[in-house]
């Protein structure tokens, strides 16, 4: 698969090229944004929808990720057959936003896909997120065994393995998580929702989960990270159990940074989970020391919205 | 009229076929058409179920609406609806047109006979206790052979075709093969490709018997099909399609005998077989003089119909007698085969093989692919029945298709709640082969997969020390076996892919109250 490596990395010139679009963009409609976009967004709200428009909004907008023409693949976790009550999957309203967003910010074709753990056609139907992404304009197709492609990923941990072509071909990647408890790596959020994305023999990466959700990530490089936090799921992670395993949380946390979103995300966890400070969790500690990003993300560039 | 009933054929097979296709998950938890239709009109498949378990069930009735009919009409099922019949006729076609009809058609008359020696074996190994119905019923049969037999290796070829044409990557084939095989996909192919175990013998037995058809037209129709021989004996008075030939203008010249797709023998005039003819019209439309009628008449024309021996008779249903301790004596009678996992809502195994026909419906139906037929692990009694095998697909937690689709309740439908609590076996762990506990790595996959309320696998944490000396909480799974409904989602997903180290048995199934033990 030479072709797809030269591709890769044409798309990377690319998105590295894309990085520096968003600034000079952003002058030009100072005016409609913030001045200073926040490198890391949280709105608090009980209506979904607009805590996700507000979370992005406090990051400049979609326009600041999304160029007209952009070919767009959303991952959203719907990988359970279960309720978006259940809290498994993504919020439907969440994605469902996320899709119009990159709809109005002039997107060409936007693709939602997941590879599921229950049947594919039972949990994108039984999530929600289906119905919901559908509506709001994208593509919504099961990942079907042909269209993954084998590449190199240059991991720690996952080197050739099988890709879903569509995502490695995106011209942006935006990762829309839920955050959950995970009976294995305690929790599950941005980074770990990647292998989403990928085929062949995943059972195999839980001998090494926070090493394989770095090198995932530091693959596939998502311009944007939108956590669902409006319920979360604070125990029997990743499918949950019973309705008893959730809590309302009206929370959603955007940024461009993975690692913050990871940081943040654990904090929600406070007194639920033992730790609940990133350096609890090693697959933080990895991506922090290969440069993904920086845990930091209550620091400088951090802006909260209260919607109510 | 040849041609209306042709038209008949067509659409009935459409029909069948459509409903065959329509038997899989298509984004409803109700399967929205009647795909049991022809299972659930075949009065050979709620006699041999009542006289094997002695229960009456509401659906039953709808297959009297069948054998009505041919109190009436006669054979006229088998000649213008069956499924099968249809494709033995479009087989025997083949062979017609090669060189006229065949003077050999009427070759084995005294084959005739087996099929209600057949008949009668099925009808009193029933009572007895063995159901064996489903192995020969033309429905049953049909959509087993389809299903396992057929399907499988069609999907492969049309799948495999439209993936070499999409992966070549020359502009205008590959979007065509990726439109196509997208359009097709879900709709006239399975959404997954189906694999079953015994699909090739299953695949041969259906093509040696659609192959027979060269020996003779409507080889199976005429000398084997149970259901033809039922329909046939209650229509052995029929009066609205009987055939007359009428000696004043009879020709003599026979062609009415040599297109019979059931031979029975319209000539000479008044040597009819009621019981054989499909009524389906052949002898009317080739007719050089039209001296032969088909039409509504009390006038007895002839008694053509076959002797069929009151010993022959006896000795069909001695032969019954006999087979039902042969075939019901086995292992697997002394003790439960360790992969019999059974679907959510079987009977009690000894209920369960009684009320099974085999048709296979549940396998086809089945979202993970899981439901497999057995070949000795229900002894022969019970071959080709539906288990659960995990290693190929798990039961789905929220699924309950199988029991939607099975004719005679061997399934029981089950509300959603009920087939959630249902235990078909229990989950243990191999600790020599479970990677916590042989090589000291976390794992946790089935833990991550058990959809059990409560989960029935849990971790128990453990201080650990990698290899590179590094403090780690090993997380060893158990099993709680109050919890754990034997779903097989944690053998299907374990890592230690060639023999799991976590296996499900159906020890602790809840339809057995002597097999719960914990």
């Amino acid at each position: 698969m030479k072709t797809t490596r030269r591709e890769f990395l044409r798309l990377v010139a690319a998105g590295a090229a894309g990085c520096l679009l968003p600034a000079r963009r952003l002058t030009a409609l100072g005016q409609t944004q913030p001045a200073q976009p926040a490198a890391f967004g949280v709105a608090r709200g009980t209506d979904p929808a607009a805590a996700t428009r507000a979370a992005v909004d406090l990051l400049g907008g979609m326009q600041a990720f999304v160029s007209p023409g952009d070919v767009v693949f959303v991952k959203p976790n719907m990988s359970w057959d279960k309720r978006p009550e259940q809290a498994a999957t993504t919020n439907p309203t969440v994605v469902e936003t996320v899709v119009r967003m990159v709809s109005e910010a002039g997107a060409q074709r936007i693709i939602v896909a997941d590879n599921t753990c229950n049947d594919a056609r039972r949990s994108y139907a039984r999530s929600g997120v289906k119905e919901a992404a559908e509506r709001a304009g994208a593509q919504v197709p099961y990942m079907e065994k042909r269209r993954f492609t084998r590449m190199n990923l240059g991991g720690k941990v996952i080197q050739d393995w099988d890709v879903y072509r569509d995502a490695v071909e995106a011209d942006v990647v935006i990762n829309v998580p839920i955050a959950k408890h995970h009976g294995l790596s305690e929790v599950t959020l941005a980074m770990k929702n990647m292998m989403g994305l990928i085929g062949g023999r995943r059972d195999l990466l839980h001998q090494n989960l926070p090493d394989s959700v770095v090198d995932l990530t530091a693959f596939f490089k998502p311009s944007l990270t939108i956590l669902d936090a409006v319920r979360l799921l604070k125990a029997n992670g990743p499918q949950g159990s019973t309705l008893g395993d959730v809590v309302r949380m009206d929370t959603v946390a955007a940024s461009a940074d993975p690692v913050r979103i990871d940081a943040f995300g654990v904090t929600l966890f406070e007194g639920l989970l033992a730790g609940a400070v990133w350096t609890d969790y090693p697959h933080i500690v990895e991506a922090q020391r290969r440069g993904l990003g920086t845990p930091d993300f209550s620091g400088e560039g951090y802006r909260e919205v209260n919607l109510g | 009229m040849k041609n209306l009933r042709r038209t008949s054929q067509i659409v009935f097979l459409a029909l069948f076929l459509l409903l065959f296709i329509q038997t899989e998950y298509k984004g409803s938890d109700q399967l929205g058409l009647p795909v049991r239709l022809f299972l659930d009109i075949n009065p050979l498949i709620a006699l041999s179920a009542l006289l094997a378990t002695r229960t009456v069930q509401t659906v039953f009735l709808l297959s009297l609406v069948t054998l009505a009919t041919s109190v009436v009409l006669g054979r006229f099922f088998c000649g213008w609806i069956c499924p099968l019949g249809t494709l033995n006729t479009a087989v025997g076609g083949l062979r017609m047109r090669r060189g006229k009809p065949s003077p050999n058609d009427g070759r084995y008359p005294r084959l005739r006979q087996v099929k209600y020696f057949i008949l009668v074996f099925i009808l009193v190994a029933a009572v007895f206790g063995w159901n064996a119905a489903g192995l020969v019923d033309p429905i049953s049969l049909t959509i087993r052979s389809l299903a396992i037999g057929y399907n499988p290796g069609l999907n492969h070829i049309v799948r495999e075709a439209l993936e070499r044409a999409y992966g070549l990557g020359v502009p205008g084939l590959s979007p065509a093969a990726d439109a196509l095989y997208s359009a097709l996909v879900g709709t006239l192919l399975a959404f997954e490709q189906p694999v079953f175990r015994q699909m090739i013998p299953i695949a041969l037995i259906f093509t040696a018997i659609l192959g027979l058809n060269l020996l003779a037209p409507r080889f199976w129709c005429r000398y084997l099909c149970p259901l033809g021989a039922l329909l046939g004996l209650a229509g052995t008075k029929q009066c609205l399609a009987r055939v007359d030939v009428d000696a004043r203008t009879c020709a003599k010249c026979g062609a009415c005998n040599r297109t019979c797709q059931g031979d029975a023998t319209p000539f000479p005039a008044g040597s009819w077989a009621s019981r054989e003819c499909l009524v389906c019209y052949n002898c009317t439309d080739v007719c050089p003089v039209g001296a032969v009628r088909i039409h509504p008449t009390t006038r007895r024309t002839g008694a053509g119909n076959i002797d069929l021996g009151r010993r022959r008779l006896l000795a069909s249903g001695a032969g019954a007698l006999l087979a039902v301790p042969l075939v019901t004596l086995g292992v697997h009678r002394s003790r439960a085969h360790p992969e019999l996992i059974r679907p959510p809502g079987a009977l009690p195994e000894s209920e369960f093989v009684k009320a099974c026909v085999k048709c296979g419906a549940c396998m086809k139906v089945c979202l993970t692919n899981g439901l497999q037929p057995t070949l000795h692990q229900a002894g022969l009694e019970g071959v080709w029945t539906p288990i659960l095998v995990p290693t190929l697909g798990y039961c789905e937690y929220h699924c309950n298709l199988c029991s939607q689709v099975c004719p005679t309740g061997a399934i029981r439908p089950l509300d959603m709640k009920e087939k959630q609590r249902t235990k078909i076996g229990l989950a243990t762990f191999d600790t020599t082969r479970c990677i916590p506990y042989a090589y000291g790595r976390n794992c946790g996959v089935c833990e991550e997969h058990c959809p059990a309320p409560g989960k029935a696998i849990r971790f128990r944490d453990e201080e650990a020390v990698s290899r590179r000396g590094e403090r780690f909480v090993l997380k060893k799974p158990y099993v709680i076996p109050q919890i754990c409904i034997g779903c097989g989602i944690c053998e299907n997903k374990c890592p230690v892919v060639d023999i799991p180290a976590i296996r499900v048995s159906p020890i602790n199934e809840s339809r057995h109250d002597d097999r719960i033990y914990l």
